[in-house]
């Protein structure tokens, strides 16, 4: 006979009670009143107190039996264990669930990574221009149109990439040294990116890596990760995922990154025009970040864009002595380009 | 070992200090585990690690003559929290896109009239998603094998805190305290525990003093920084050159104490406020034949944030995880009631029990115990 008290869910009285065992159910003697039998089997642990174990049954909620401790041993083996960090946690074992843990989270973290790349190719190009239109609009951007600058853009564009003529590439008329690709085939160059370059080779090496960046399905993937899988982990995970959406949001990854400037790389050679510019360029940037630090918007293109030297050195690299380069316009056209916002009499400004 | 015979016989009223009988060495090891299990879970598990907390809080939390029980399961906050994300995510990924299409088109008044009713609607369901948390941990608080609850859904005391916040803030915040004071009897009048609902009656005419206090913080703010502006200019007007650099570092060096100064001031104020507040709402509130009484003052409520913060410092971060833990011991460390409980009386509660948990809550990132 085991001492216990017991709640009966009903109300809030606490009357006590003699457990006896009785083919292996419990009996529940009263003080006063009929004996009850419990199926050992409906009881779960509830907590364990300094001077009682204490169980409940699963069907009648705020039923509580208190039994004092020290609990006999024959009583103790019909009674359920208690529950530490919930049931699968307990099934396993600590160590083994975070062993389990971590793997399994591991896969998961792979998979939300390389999803965005395996899917990317499957989307059709038709849903992806529908989708850039129906974020950009169709051209409301404020960009610059003046006369000649178009032209000289879509003449780099069209050698270097035979498919030029199915991309919009536009210049925003804000104070950026910045470059991007959106969806649907758009590229925009920001204005300050056109007054900073020396020469028409560095805006056809940006150029390139932008176009790059489109044909490899790159900015289908940042899509994908950015409204997708970014936002499903953010809600599920609470901070834990925040953080590794945090990594996943660097737009690109360093791989799609050295890849656009192989790619470019490739295609200034195939256009013949020189890539010793495009590395100076990025050396003055690099030259400008480290003095100013990095300061922000003003030089955007060093923050969305990894600046290594390594990425210079290619650029340098790839450059064949005695090769007889040509520059990708001429000085006319150079001129209407880099004036492409301020002779544009009906332009209008972005913020 | 009928050990409340005395609560129960006696007729005449006694006071109940609730007493938090926990210790930091026993809450360690729980959120140590929790730690480290929802980091190699993505952070699923801290539904089941909430569940531990609360279940060690309440099982340390002593009132009249026995401990409370909390009976929420992981899996039951993980549920509802799903449940709320299926519905919510469409709605916010679509605004999202939305505005963002907006506003690249240059439809920047649009784009700001959708972000405006958008956070209309997020304001509102925050307020839904308080009245449901209180319900729902009412409802998985055991005391005695008894525990609280409502039937209301909290749908419409959404409405009542959109109007009342909307009054407060076209009376540029005179009428906050009113707003509050009447938000809080609205969802008090609408808890019970077990067969009994609590009455709140809050008035919050004695609060105003406090209230208006919080704005002299802008008048405050004026003297100062004309005070370091003044200072400056006296420093500086010696000269060029090195008076003028001293003039400008006293002025920087001013304003910014001064900005700090200012803050802190505003901190306290409205600190006092809600410390008066909750003293007299808990005065205010009370189940059957019990009153409550809140004994914390503003001194309290400063040394626990001091407290938290310090803590945070000291332990580079890890003590983040001690926070609800000092915020669940201060509240029962300083709340008591007073009078007569007749435990034969008071039987199980009738109303539902939520199954939603605290989805909303979860969803909008509300901090609650």
């Amino acid at each position: 006979m085991a001492s216990a008290w017991l709640y009966d869910g009903r109300s809030a009285a606490r009357r006590p009670v003699a457990i006896a065992i009785d083919a292996g159910a419990l009996e529940l003697l009263p003080s006063e009143g009929a004996a009850e039998r419990i199926d050992p089997g409906a009881l779960f642990h509830a907590e364990s107190r300094a001077d009682a174990e204490v169980y409940g049954r699963s069907d009648v909620p705020g039923w509580r039996l208190g039994i004092s401790k020290p609990v006999e041993c024959e009583l103790d083996r019909l009674l359920p264990p208690p529950q530490v960090y919930g049931r699968w946690v307990d099934r396993l074992g600590l160590r083994r669930a975070l062993i389990a843990g971590a793997a399994v989270s591991a896969a998961v973290v792979l998979l939300v990574t390389q999803l965005p790349g395996l899917l990317a190719p499957m989307v059709p190009e038709s849903w992806e221009r529908r989708f850039g239109n129906a974020l950009l609009g169709n051209s409301r951007l404020a960009t610059c149109a003046g006369p000649g600058g178009r032209e000289a853009l879509a003449k780099i564009a069209a050698k270097l990439s035979p498919d030029a003529g199915e991309l919009t590439i536009q210049v925003a008329n804000s104070p950026m040294v910045n470059a991007a690709a959106l969806p649907g085939g758009n590229i925009v160059i920001f204005r300050e990116l056109l007054v900073e370059a020396e020469s028409p080779d560095e805006v056809a090496g940006v150029l390139a890596h932008e176009i790059a960046h489109i044909e490899n399905r790159d900015v289908t993937q940042a899509i994908i990760r950015h409204y997708g899988l970014g936002i499903i982990i953010a809600s599920l995970g609470g901070n834990t995922g925040g953080n590794i959406n945090l990594l996943l949001a660097a737009d690109y990854s360093r791989t799609a990154e050295s890849r656009a400037d192989r790619d470019a790389i490739a295609a200034l050679r195939r256009a013949n025009i020189s890539p010793v510019a495009t590395a100076r360029f990025f050396e003055r940037l690099a030259k400008m970040e480290a003095k100013l630090g990095n300061v922000g918007d003003a030089f955007n293109y060093i923050s969305t864009h990894p600046l290594s030297s390594e990425r210079r050195r290619r650029f340098l690299a790839s450059a064949q002595p005695g090769r007889r380069y040509r520059p990708a316009l001429t000085a006319e056209e150079w001129d209407a380009l880099q004036d492409i916002c301020h002779n544009d009499p009906g332009h209008r400004r972005l913020s | 070992m009928n050990d409340m015979a005395g609560a129960t016989d006696a007729p005449d009223e006694r006071r109940f200090g609730l007493v938090f009988q926990g210790n930091w060495r026993e809450f360690l090891p729980i959120v140590a585990t929790n730690f480290v299990l929802t980091i190699v879970t993505l952070g699923i598990y801290r539904f089941w690690g909430k569940a531990r907390e609360r279940r060690y809080l309440w099982s340390r939390t002593h009132f009249v003559d026995d401990t409370l029980e909390w009976t929420g399961t992981g899996r039951e906050m993980l549920v509802g929290f799903l449940t709320v994300m299926l519905f919510f995510l469409p709605i916010v990924l679509a605004l999202n896109f939305g505005i963002e299409a907006l506003a690249l088109r240059g439809q920047a008044e649009l784009a700001m009239k959708l972000a405006l009713g958008l956070y209309a609607g997020l304001f509102y369901l925050i307020q839904v998603a308080r009245f449901r948390a209180l319900r729902y941990q009412l409802s998985r608080t055991y005391w005695h094998g008894i525990r609280g609850g409502s039937d209301d859904r909290g749908w419409m005391y959404g409405l009542e805190a959109l109007w009342r916040y909307a009054l407060a803030w076209l009376s540029i915040g005179l009428l906050f305290p009113w707003a509050v004071a009447g938000l809080w009897n609205r969802r008090w009048n609408s808890m019970g525990f077990g067969s009994l609902r609590f009455a709140a009656a809050t008035q919050f005419d004695g609060l105003m003093k406090r209230w208006l206090l919080i704005y002299l913080t802008p008048v405050f703010a004026v003297i100062l920084l004309g005070a370091v502006f003044f200072a400056a200019m006296l420093t500086g007007a010696g000269g060029e050159g090195a008076g003028a650099s001293t003039g400008a570092a006293v002025g920087a060096i001013g304003a910014l104490a001064s900005l700090v100064l200012i803050f802190l001031l505003y901190q306290l104020l409205s600190l006092s406020f809600y410390a008066a507040f909750y003293r007299k709402a808990a005065a205010s509130t009370s189940i059957g034949d019990v009153r409550f009484l809140f004994t914390a003052s503003t001194r309290d409520w400063v040394r626990l944030y001091l407290g938290h913060i310090g803590l945070v410092i000291a332990t580079l971060g890890l003590g983040l995880l001690f926070i609800p833990y000092r915020n669940w011991s201060f509240r029962v460390r300083h709340l008591e009631a007073c009078g007569h409980l007749d435990l034969e009386r008071l039987t199980q509660s009738q109303t539902r029990a939520p199954g939603d948990a605290e989805g909303l809550a979860e969803a909008f990132d509300l901090g609650a115990v």
